[in-house]
């Protein structure tokens, strides 16, 4: 219980400069849609025919742009994009950073198993990704809500948290195992990061071109596709089950390596 | 003539008590001890001096040169050891030291192979696979490399084994006969009383005590506690260079200063079931200065 | 950065050999980046032929909406399926990679010696702290010139690879070349940030926050046209389109890149030069 105060203490100030950023990052683009709703049902018109590609550039996908959550899909990716970063460096780094900021002699030297710590460690990141899906899931309710014109988002837009959700459980356990198993734990938080960054590039170059379409596995971003989750099937249970699969899998791959950890003092 | 002037030295950190107003010179050639416990602003001391960090007033001169203003001049004929030694992690021992040297435009190769062989240093290993201690030798030599004209360095022995600390001293005083004048603090009384001529004392920020090594040596005191085997009236030490008498239990312990053999003789006296003689700690030191100031 | 040369050449050799330490350190770095970046460039490019193609036929429908709609999309279409405007649009990518590795240099580069207590080795040598923050800017600088180089070659290559039709090899000069004022700008930002931060743990999530903020308010600023906004994102100080037409650069914009640079240089310098190394 000690060390999972201490971890959310710690991780406190970050916590809120992240969620003030995805507040700020809804309400901005929100405020645009007043903008872009005005010139109407034609741009939609035009939308529906441009090609796959060219929407993909232009970084709108399948989008009804004349409501308020046809916009906010578009914002979706970028929230997405927000939300994985953070959750991934988040179990990068409450791993590694004993041994970064050397005070694992301090606290591994106490009587208190590594299991534990680890336990605490992830329940503590686990609240601060839920805090941060909160936050977004009311600040998205509040401000689409206002731009809406009576259609329901709620609905909506709690599929698409449930999907953003558990991309942030898979990096955020992506990011723990990563710093189990590094050797130098100060460079984790960048392998996370970059593994990020190669997803997302990965999930932009197949909108781009359907040839890669079979990559689709390899990028969890594709599994929670604002387009498939807003006018398609919803959840698909195939991509649930692979996630799912996959988190048990990097969970269990965390404990196991830390238990069998030198620590790098 | 003084290789270090200091004067006025202040550095105030808002509320937090930095050194006030130090004032205290180093001669040429001479070895100068600077002891104070923990947090007493040695590290500060020597750090304003290096130029790290910037005095709130005052002053210090190097070679007769202002410390701040032509830092990077003085710093050619100066060497430091800091106290906790943290080098690239992913270098080669050598690739350092050969780092360091390239800073002073001489050719140090010999002098590195020298100092190596002598504080037993493996050159081709990895500075972030060495131990502490050994990182503390890396420190060392680099801090010798270029045979400076002043030495610094703060709370040099921690870390080091005897063995390693006798040669590092034996390779000080040799550095001090080919004319290095070396300035280091600590909070171990007996090496700076082995090292040094002088010493300047400092106490929460201040200078308390400025001296000779052979004075202080005159005012040499042992601390010295008695296990007994029966009970005896305390004042039974109460004799000429005893002080902060006191007793726990059946331990009694005092501070001595005099003729030992005075004292011997007492112990040899009565029934006893163990005795300790050790350097007084620092905390007593200044009890006994305060006291003398009194 | 001229400037800072000169002074190095002024002190003296010693900036040389931390000129050189600090290149080695920084070498596998900057050679991942400009492969990261390189690839990046030809694996877009090569999507070329397929959506030129998309396009060509997409602007056949086009013809039959109003010029407004087009302009309330933001980004003329029209110019998607030659190769200046297709890359335009994917540049916006290699933008924000370019920026993640200047700003991390950045970010990095000064603050280092003090994160992981090298600060007393490096401080006490006969080098003054000018001297320092010269050599440490200048291998920065020459890290982002070899990056851009590899870049500029691959992109070129690659261009007139899949690019049948004549395109103007100037402007994809102009175009490219922005990637590095970009990253300059970047470096400098991330320095600046470095010192105003005195504790600095992570590097890479103040770098990253950074860079994602300012590429959101860019994503943003293109779909109102704000120019205000614009002044706000160094994504936004390089208007392809607006380069594409004049063949040259918007010079208010390029005074604010270099205006930027130099104050947050000559700070930095500033900055280092006063601040208290305090012991670890």
């Amino acid at each position: 219980m000690n060390v999972f105060k201490r971890e959310i203490r710690a991780n406190r100030k970050a916590l809120v400069i992240w969620c003030i950023g995805v507040f700020l990052l809804i309400a901005s683009s929100m405020g645009k849609y007043a903008g872009l709703s005005a010139s109407g049902q034609s741009i939609n018109d035009l939308l529906t025919q441009m090609p796959q590609s060219l929407k993909a550039i232009m970084g709108l996908g399948t989008f009804d742009l004349t409501t308020a959550v046809g916009y906010y899909g578009v914002l979706f990716i970028y929230l997405v994009m927000m939300a994985s970063i953070h959750a991934a460096m988040l179990g990068a780094s409450i791993i590694s950073k004993e041994e970064r900021d050397k005070t694992a002699e301090f606290l591994f030297t106490k009587p208190i198993s590594r299991n534990k710590i680890i336990s605490s460690k992830l329940l503590a990141a686990f609240v601060n990704i839920v805090i941060f899906n909160l936050v977004t899931y009311l600040s998205s309710i509040l401000l689409v809500q206002q731009s809406s014109k009576g259609e329901g988002v709620v609905g909506i837009i709690s599929t698409l948290m449930a999907g953003m959700f558990i991309l942030q459980l898979l990096f955020l356990f992506t990011g723990s195992a990563i710093a189990a198993k590094s050797k130098q734990p100060k460079s984790a938080p960048t392998y996370a990061a970059g593994i990020i960054l190669f997803m997302f590039m990965l999930s932009q170059a197949i909108d781009l071109d359907n040839r890669l379409e079979l990559l689709r596995f390899l990028t969890p971003f594709k599994y929670y596709d604002a387009k498939n989750l807003i006018y398609e099937q919803g959840f698909e249970s195939m991509y649930v089950l692979i996630s799912v699969g996959i988190i048990a899998l990097l969970i269990k791959a965390t404990y196991a390596f830390y238990e069998s950890r030198d620590l790098d003092i | 003539m003084n290789v270090i002037e200091i004067n006025g030295l202040t550095k105030s950190y808002g509320r937090e008590r930095g050194i006030i107003d130090i004032n205290f010179n180093v001669e040429e050639k001479e070895i100068f001890g600077f002891i104070g416990p923990n947090g007493a602003g040695k590290s500060t001391t020597l750090r304003t001096l290096l130029a790290l960090i910037y005095p709130t007033s005052g002053g210090a001169k190097i070679f007769g040169k202002d410390c701040i203003k032509h830092s990077s001049e003085i710093k050619k004929e100066i060497g430091y050891l800091p106290s906790e030694v943290f080098y690239y992690d992913k270098m080669k021992v050598i690739d350092l030291l050969n780092y360091s040297a390239s800073f002073y435009k001489k050719d140090c190769s010999k002098r590195i192979k020298e100092l190596a062989e002598t504080m037993d240093l493996n050159l081709n290993k990895r500075i972030d696979d060495l131990s502490f201690g050994n990182k503390k030798k890396v420190g060392i030599v680099q801090g010798l490399l270029h045979e400076p004209k002043l030495i610094i360095l703060d709370e040099p022995t921690s870390g080091l084994d005897p063995l390693m600390q006798q040669r590092f001293f034996e390779l000080l005083l040799e550095e001090n006969r080919k004319g290095s004048t070396i300035l280091f603090s600590s909070h171990i009384l007996g090496e700076v009383q082995r090292m040094c001529n002088r010493v300047a004392i400092i106490k929460e920020g201040k200078i308390i005590k400025l001296e000779t090594i052979s004075t202080l040596q005159e005012n040499n005191y042992k601390k010295i506690r008695v296990q007994l085997n029966a009970n005896l009236d305390l004042n039974y030490f109460n004799i000429e260079g005893v002080s902060n008498l006191e007793a726990k239990a059946n331990v009694i312990s005092f501070l001595f200063r005099g003729n030992i053999n005075l004292i011997m003789k007492k112990l040899s006296e009565i029934e006893i079931a163990n005795v300790w003689v050790e350097e007084p700690d620092l905390e007593e030191i200044f009890l006994h200065f305060y006291e003398k100031g009194a | 950065m001229k400037k800072s040369f000169c002074i190095s050449m002024k002190k003296g050799p010693n900036t040389m050999n931390m000129l050189l330490h600090e290149l080695k350190v920084y070498k596998k770095n900057t050679i991942i980046w400009s492969l990261t970046l390189s690839g990046l460039v030809v694996l877009f490019l090569s999507m070329f032929p397929t959506i030129s193609r998309e396009a060509e036929e997409f602007k056949k429908l086009m013809e039959g909406f109003p010029e407004a709609i087009r302009m309330a999309l933001g980004l003329s279409v029209e110019n998607i399926g030659s190769i200046l405007g297709f890359y335009s649009y994917i540049f916006l990518y290699i933008s924000l990679f370019g920026a993640i590795q200047a700003m991390l240099l950045g970010v990095s580069i000064l603050s280092k010696e003090v994160r992981e207590k090298t600060a007393d080795f490096l401080l006490t040598k006969p080098v003054t702290r000018n001297q320092i923050v010269t050599a440490k800017l200048l291998a920065a600088f020459l890290s982002l010139v070899f990056t851009n180089i590899l870049y500029l070659g691959a992109a070129t290559l690659m261009a007139s690879y899949v690019e049948t039709n004549e395109f103007s090899i100037k402007i994809f000069l102009l175009l490219s070349l922005t990637l590095f004022y970009l990253q300059l700008i970047f470096l400098a930002l991330g320095i600046i940030v470095s010192l105003l931060i005195p504790k600095l743990k992570s590097v890479l999530s103040v770098s990253l926050g950074i860079v994602f903020a300012l590429f959101m308010i860019g994503a943003f600023a293109s779909t109102t046209e704000d120019d205000a906004l614009r002044y706000l994102t160094p994504f936004k100080y390089f208007d392809f389109t607006y380069i594409i037409q004049n063949s040259g650069y918007q010079l208010s914009f390029i005074f604010v890149s270099i205006g930027f640079i130099a104050i947050a240089i000559t700070a930095s310098y500033f900055i280092y030069t006063r601040r208290d190394i305090q012991a670890v």
